[in-house]
């Protein structure tokens, strides 16, 4: 099958890294291609060697069978190739108009014509599905609202050639599946489509032909699905079989709860909200995006006033201001699900992002001198312990991989002597391999006695780690059940308690809990 | 058509600043009968229309999230061009004028070029650069300032119709195009895009090369309409022209609720910060306060105005965690 796009043996080379090396893939018109690997093995590097963002060091891209090269994504765009980046890629106090037609604003007479953008906006909205007002500014949308914004946006450019990294990353399922029909509906139309996902259940259903990268290096080069199932995907990611993680202990939950809230209300929306959490005990809270589950988190640990209720740390009210206070008063730790954003600070070394909780307590004097390698011999212990893979404590945490970031953000609570962790999404964008060692990390930390709140919108991942499951819904507590294990059974109690939750009147929902500004988000859950 | 949210946060930002604006002029003119005669009031118009171009200039590389501190040294460039072509060369003044335009654009060209095209944080260029302008300015004039101006030039920064300035009105014409560029033309557009996120400009298949480059170019060009004016005004071109332009460059855009780190700006917000700031330095000479105070209520009025749209993102911010 000869292709819109052949890439062959191009090979990409950053500072330090070998992103790409020797790797190839092509593809054909009228088709849903796959690149799946694991973070790292440079799926978004190609994508951004087609779209022009890098130059490729050696190698060829054949466009219709010609040799072309790509110096910038303008000309790529030219030349029909649209994409859904990884990035955030919206001008968030533009509206979503002007976001979507951005690389060709209309004019008359030298002036942009608002009017033809608008409508040009609507028409890309409706084939998406989105009841979104074209004039509403993108800052005010959900994430989720955002990422399809992108998807309309990548869909407007009316390309041959359709890229998407990641798309259904943070949308709920029934959004991606209404992506995956207009996908197939563009396929049909003969655009040549690619499509990156950590989902394999969504490959498996959706993609005609895949390519693998492992470590920068082809390891499939579009290969027909016929015959691959999951676990042959997954061999060829990792190089070997998924871990199928150890089992757990039952944990006593009789006892008084280490963390619990009573009736809790927050300036974010929560009203009324009940919670326990036991010494030990891995709860999971589930919830899609936007439901609220950050939101309880960062009023735990005092980020997010609370209006009405009671926290209660091991017994005892808990007012808590702050997050200093949070963790040197009750102990409470949290890890950020914006890692790099909130959880290391990426130009500092491993040992510092580590020490960066115990800082108080290493200075010494009345200038607070602080030795590094005090600093250094008290963060080490933990580094090993998780695991950090670096040649030293002095490498910058920017230079780490994910998953290695990820473990620098758990190991500064570790230090700090938390009881109570609260982790929120600590696995997204995270590789299988990586993936399962922090989740037997996780249990690791319940078996020693520390109390875990698993935030997650992982089905799998709360299914595999946590004791019980709480399920989140538009801010309130949907659905409370003992975790069997058994994933097809529990995922579906699951998703039965989030769609009866929805199935109830949402505006009244809404107006009884006093928010104003959820009109547009009933809108997207409704937009079937 | 204006999207209504946009519609009422744009007037909820000038609103209250032009109630401030209100508050203060009433305030005065009853404090001080003399504030409402035709001459101060000129003077006041006059000082407005003198710091318009120079805030629009850094107005417009705070909209693309950069900032020029070369802004004053190339009006200071800018001022002696046009004084030198037509004292020493006898330049006609429309031409010296026009030499003189293009002098602002292409030291506003050249940062960008350079930004651009290293990729180095415009801070940093725009210090070398300012260095450079300035050295240029001293090095050509040996810091002695052409007294011999066209009358038609003195003109230009002293005609007045009444109350009026004849630069106000001048000024308010660039004004009104600077809000339309910014508004309503693809460049404009491109160029928040840019400052608001310059990853998505990119992705997006825009030149960023060029709206940075063009973004600094607009820039000298309003900043040697400054220089101009102020060569008109004083009827001397000074090689010193400039010197004291940097704090008011960027303290009437950010009051007028110009985000430092990009995407948004405001013509109008701006217009009604000058306004402010020249009725304030007017009231505190008609009240009989020692001008040096003047930089102290700056500098107050600066933090207050930052404090307060602090104060308004915190809300916001409650508001997006809400939804």
């Amino acid at each position: 099958m000869t292709g819109v796009i052949e890439i062959s043996a191009v090979t990409k080379t950053f500072p330090g890294v070998r992103a790409l090396d020797d790797v190839s893939i092509s593809l054909a018109a009228g088709e849903i291609h796959a690149l799946i690997g694991e973070n790292g093995a440079g799926k978004s590097t190609l994508i951004k060697i087609i779209t022009g963002v890098h130059l490729p060091d050696r190698g060829e891209m054949r466009l219709d069978g010609v040799p072309v090269v790509f110096r910038s994504p303008h000309e790529a765009i030219g030349a029909g190739i649209g994409a859904v980046h990884q990035e955030r890629n919206l001008v968030p106090r533009f509206t979503v108009a002007e976001n979507i037609c951005l690389d060709r604003l209309p004019t008359r007479h030298g002036l942009i014509d608002n009017r033809s953008i608008v409508a040009d906006a609507e028409r890309w909205l409706k084939t998406m599905g989105l009841a979104l007002d074209p004039r509403q500014p993108v800052r005010e949308l959900s994430v989720a609202q955002m990422q399809l914004v992108e998807i309309a946006k990548a869909l407007s450019l009316r390309s041959r050639v359709l890229l998407l990294d990641e798309p259904t990353a943070s949308i709920t399922p029934h959004e991606a599946d209404l992506l995956f029909d207009i996908l197939r509906d563009l396929k049909a139309r003969g655009v040549a489509i690619l499509f990156v996902s950590h989902r394999l259940e969504e490959v498996l259903s959706l993609c005609d032909r895949v390519t693998v990268l492992r470590d920068g290096r082809n390891t499939a080069v579009s290969q027909p699905f016929a015959g691959l199932g999951r676990s042959d995907l997954v061999r060829l990611m990792i190089g070997r079989d998924e871990d199928a993680g150890s089992a757990r202990n039952a944990v006593a939950t009789e006892g008084a709860p280490v963390l619990e809230l009573k009736g809790l209300s927050t300036a974010a929306g929560h009203r009324n909200l009940n919670l326990r959490l036991h010494a030990g005990e891995i709860l999971g809270l589930y919830g899609l995006i936007g439901c609220g589950r950050s939101e309880l988190a960062k009023a735990i640990i005092g980020i997010i006033p609370v209006t009405g209720g009671e926290v209660s740390v091991a017994g005892k009210p808990a007012r808590i201001g702050s997050v200093a206070e949070a963790l040197a008063k009750y102990k409470i730790g949290y890890v950020s699900e914006d890692r790099k954003g909130e959880g290391v600070v990426l130009d500092h070394s491993i040992s510092a992002n580590i020490g960066v909780t115990v800082w108080q307590r290493l200075a010494r004097g009345i200038l607070h001198y602080l030795s590094r390698a005090r600093e250094t011999k008290t963060v080490r212990p933990f580094a090993e312990k998780l695991q950090i893979r670096a040649p030293s404590l002095a490498v910058l945490v920017g230079k780490l991989s994910g998953g290695n970031q990820q473990k620098v953000s758990v190991a500064k609570w570790l230090v700090a002597g938390t009881e109570i962790l609260i982790l929120d999404e600590p696995t997204v964008g995270i590789d299988v391999r990586t993936k399962a060692a922090l989740h037997e990390l996780i249990r690791e930390l319940a078996d020693r006695g520390t109390a875990i709140l698993l935030i997650s919108s992982d089905m799998p991942e709360i299914v595999a780690l946590a004791d019980r499951i709480e399920v989140m819904n538009g801010f309130q507590i949907v659905g409370r059940l003992e975790n069997s294990h058994a994933y097809a059974d529990v995922s579906r109690q699951i998703m039965d308690a989030i769609h009866g939750a929805a199935d109830q009147p949402q505006m009244a929902a809404s107006i009884a809990t006093g928010r104003t500004e959820t009109a547009g988000e009933t809108r997207g859950r409704m937009m079937s | 058509m204006i999207p209504e949210p946009l519609k009422r946060l744009a007037l909820a930002d000038n609103v209250g600043l032009a109630t401030i604006l209100v508050v203060a002029v009433a305030a005065l003119a009853i404090a001080n009968p003399a504030f409402l005669t035709s001459f101060n009031l000129y003077v006041v118009l006059t000082s407005l229309a003198l710091w318009t171009c120079v805030a629009l200039a850094q107005m417009t590389t705070l909209a693309i999230g950069q900032m020029t501190l070369s802004l004053g040294s190339l009006g200071g460039l800018v001022a002696v061009t046009v004084g030198g072509l037509c004292e020493v060369w006898g330049v006609p003044l429309p031409l010296a004028i026009a030499i003189a335009l293009l002098v602002g654009l292409a030291g506003g060209l050249l940062n960008g070029v350079l930004i651009a095209a290293s990729g180095v944080n415009s801070f940093i260029i725009t210090l070398a650069t300012f260095s450079a302008f300035h050295g240029l300015t001293l090095g050509l004039t040996r810091a002695i300032p052409f007294y011999n101006m066209p009358a038609a030039l003195k003109a230009l920064g002293n005609a007045r119709y009444g109350a009026i300035p004849l630069m106000l009105g001048i000024v308010l014409v660039v004004a009104v195009a600077v809000h339309i560029v910014f508004t309503r033309t693809r460049l404009g557009r491109h160029m928040l895009a840019y400052g608001g996120n310059p990853q998505a400009a990119l992705l997006s298949g825009l030149s960023t090369a060029r709206i940075v480059i063009a973004a600094h170019g607009l820039s000298g060009l309003l900043a040697a309409i400054a220089a101009i004016l102020t060569v008109g005004r004083l009827q001397v071109a000074q090689p010193t022209i400039g010197e004291d332009w940097l704090i008011v460059s960027f303290a009437a855009p950010i009051i007028g609720g110009a985000s430092l780190t990009g995407g948004h700006v405001s013509v109008p917000g701006t217009l009604l910060a000058l306004a402010l700031l020249a009725i304030i330095n007017d009231a505190l000479v008609l009240l009989g306060v020692d001008p040096f105070w003047v930089q102290v209520v700056l500098g107050g009025l600066i933090l207050a105005v930052v404090g307060a749209n602090r104060l308004r993102e915190g809300h916001r911010l409650g508001e997006a965690v809400a939804r």
